[in-house]
């Protein structure tokens, strides 16, 4: 629910509320006002009645029996309420009386009755409850009416604020720069959040520096190990005992691929830092054939059939370690991820490069396919970084990736389309 | 073949003299950019190979230096830094080529010799190793002097080896130098092993002597006695 809505719910809930004690209030007030006031022209009646007579003159005749009357035998004196019909209106119309006793002299005393019509129950309420809902509705529809100005107007800083954020991307490192508002709140609010963003911006900071530092230190003590393991390799003694060698070879082993995931972790920062500005005019089709012959050894020993389809593409601007890097890992994803006898085929379009291979269907999210330490198969000895850096290095020149499988000869595809928007 | 070593890091210096020496070089080292400087002024060398990322210096200067002075040394630069724009500028300013590291020793031994082999002899060089002969300018290899027909990975292979006489060549230097070294080697233990199968059994139709030695769970190695 909207924050307006909620408030205009309590809104009409108070109103209404108020308009039942307001019309209570106006129909006792209304009716209260209208009886004395018809009980004071009474009294001025009878006053008008008691002076003629004083003066001598008869009493008069009435004109409508209802408002005046009179008779020899003893009434009950003072005001009272009574009902009287109205012939014409066929209703009972409640009226105030005043009786009185008026003694003439040498004439037996008679005994008046005044009588004045009250404004009728339903009547009033009526008109107490109409203008109530008028006044009711003119409210509410004040209050709609201020509340869309309201959330056109007043809450348009919020809403640009919640724009701002919806768009805001860390990798961009540049902290959200919120403008003041003439609110005080939202002031508020575009403060801290600017606040937040700035340490985000510096912790997100500190944490590339510190990866980026962290694989160049690393890298010194592994090339000491790995020369150095190498060169143990090397040494006579090593025959002397069959057990060693190989032991010695598994620590090599281990430590080429400990450099290679620090390569790959390296490379994956450098591409978040935005390392990689320079770029050349490339020729994919022929750096795609150059990959194929390079990994040719990798393919024959698979039994992995080739099929290069490469139409003439334009020169892309890349940087040539990255797009050597963006061709190796979709073709080395390819080859690791087929099957026995299965093939690997790249397609290369003007506007995409598509590598497919056939293998086993693979269970979960295809989206978290690109996530770093993904592992198709837990065991095995490839980090999982190689998909990975393929949507960073995607991402970084602005190109769609996207999967697919194709359940029919259990085919998955890998799409990287150079021009995602001229594509829809 | 004189040799000078520019690193700065002590273990990783002493691990390289020593490997190279083994490799039949004479070997000088520099630990920071003073003495590098000093020592390409002062001597001349076959090839230099170059750190650059130096404590007092940025390696990229002294081979700027190298080129003014004309050198005739080959520069071969190893760096830590596996920027690519490194590479980019150390190739532009004219290095011949570039390792990053960690690299494998066998690897360097295999560019050092390409590099001083173009730089002395233009390409009109022969190895010779035992009952071979390669020409690398026509990628030719003659046992007791007749051809014999290779792939090209097959000859790439024995280039290799032939590079790294009487080393042990783990699987993982060898897969990297065929197939580039993005290649993880667990993958690619097979091929080697059919690669090296073949190269052997061509050898031998030739005549040659079976000088490829496979060492149990580490690699290969050209045996030089």
């Amino acid at each position: 629910m909207k924050l307006l809505a909620a408030t205009n719910r309590y809104y009409v809930l108070l109103s209404a509320g108020l308009f039942a004690v307001g019309s209570l209030v106006l129909y006792i007030g209304t009716d209260y006002a209208v009886r004395n006031e018809v009980g004071e022209q009474l009294h001025n009646h009878r006053l008008e009645v008691e002076a003629r007579v004083a003066s001598g003159r008869p009493l008069p005749e009435p004109l409508y029996r209802g408002q005046y009357s009179t008779s020899l035998r003893p009434r009950s004196l003072g005001f009272s309420d009574t009902v009287l019909l109205d012939p014409t209106e066929g209703s009972l119309v409640p009226h105030r009386q005043l009786t009185f006793r008026m003694v003439r002299p040498g004439q037996p005393p008679v005994w008046i009755t005044l009588r004045k019509s009250l404004v009728e129950v339903d009547e009033l309420l009526m008109a107490v409850v109409s203008s109530m809902l008028l006044v009711l509705g003119l409210l509410l529809g004040g209050v709609v009416w201020l509340h869309r100005y309201l959330s056109g107007r007043l809450w348009a800083p919020f809403q640009r604020t919640l724009a701002t954020l919806r768009t805001y991307d860390l990798q961009q490192h540049q902290p959200l720069a919120l403008p003041a508002s003439r609110i005080e709140e939202f002031t508020e609010l575009n403060q801290a959040l600017t606040h937040l963003s700035s340490r985000l911006v510096a912790d997100y900071e500190n944490l590339r520096e510190f990866t980026a530092n962290a694989a160049h230190e690393t890298q010194t003590p592994l090339a000491i190990m790995q020369a150095q393991l190498e060169q143990l390799l090397q040494l006579p003694a090593l025959a002397d005992d069959a057990a060693a060698a190989p032991l010695l070879a598994d620590l090599y082993g281990a430590t080429r691929r400990l450099s290679r995931l620090h390569q790959a972790l390296g490379l994956l920062s450098r591409i978040e830092n935005g390392q990689f500005t320079q770029a050349v005019p490339l020729d994919l089709a022929s750096l795609l054939a150059e990959k194929a012959e390079q990994l040719a050894p990798l393919l024959e020993a698979r039994g992995l059939a080739l099929h290069l389809d490469l139409a003439p593409a334009p020169l892309r601007r890349l940087h040539p370690g990255l797009a050597d890097s963006l061709l190796h890992n979709l073709l080395h994803n390819a080859i690791r991820h087929n099957v026995p006898g299965g093939d690997v085929a790249v397609r290369l379009t003007a506007t995409a490069l598509a590598v497919s291979n056939p293998g086993p269907v693979v269970s979960g999210d295809p989206s978290r396919f690109f996530e770093r330490f993904r592992k198709h198969n837990a065991a095995s000895e490839s980090p999982g970084l190689g998909l990975s850096i393929v949507q960073h290095i995607c991402a970084y020149y602005g190109f769609g990736l996207s999967y697919d499988f194709a359940p029919a000869g259990a085919r998955h595809t890998l799409r990287v389309s150079f021009e995602p928007g001229a594509e829809g | 073949m004189k040799i000078l070593l520019v690193e700065d890091e002590p273990a990783l210096r002493s691990t390289l003299v020593e490997a190279l020496r083994q490799g039949g070089y004479v070997v000088e080292v520099a630990a920071d950019f003073r003495q590098a400087q000093e020592r390409i002024k002062l001597y001349r060398y076959d090839c230099v190979l170059l750190d650059l990322t130096l404590p007092d210096g940025n390696g990229l200067d002294l081979l700027r230096t190298l080129k003014a002075d004309n050198s005739l040394a080959g520069v071969l630069v190893i760096s830590a830094r596996d920027s690519l724009d490194d590479r980019v500028v150390g190739l532009d300013l004219g290095a011949d080529d570039y390792l990053v590291k960690p690299f494998h020793i066998s690897e360097l031994n295999a560019r050092l010799r390409a590099i001083i082999r173009r730089r002395r002899f233009q390409g009109q060089n022969h190895l010779i190793f035992r009952d071979l002969v390669v020409w690398p300018e026509q990628a030719e290899v003659l046992v007791h002097g007749e051809q014999l027909t290779l792939t090209r990975k097959e000859y790439d292979l024995l280039l290799y080896l032939l590079a790294n006489p009487g080393r042990v060549l783990t699987k993982e230097a060898i897969a990297e130098h065929l197939c580039g070294d993005s290649v993880d080697a667990a993958d690619s233990f097979d091929f080697i092993y059919t690669h090296l199968k073949n190269l052997r059994k061509k050898l031998q139709e030739k005549g040659a002597e079976n000088y490829i030695r496979t060492m149990y769970g580490v690699g290969y190695k050209l045996s030089a006695e």
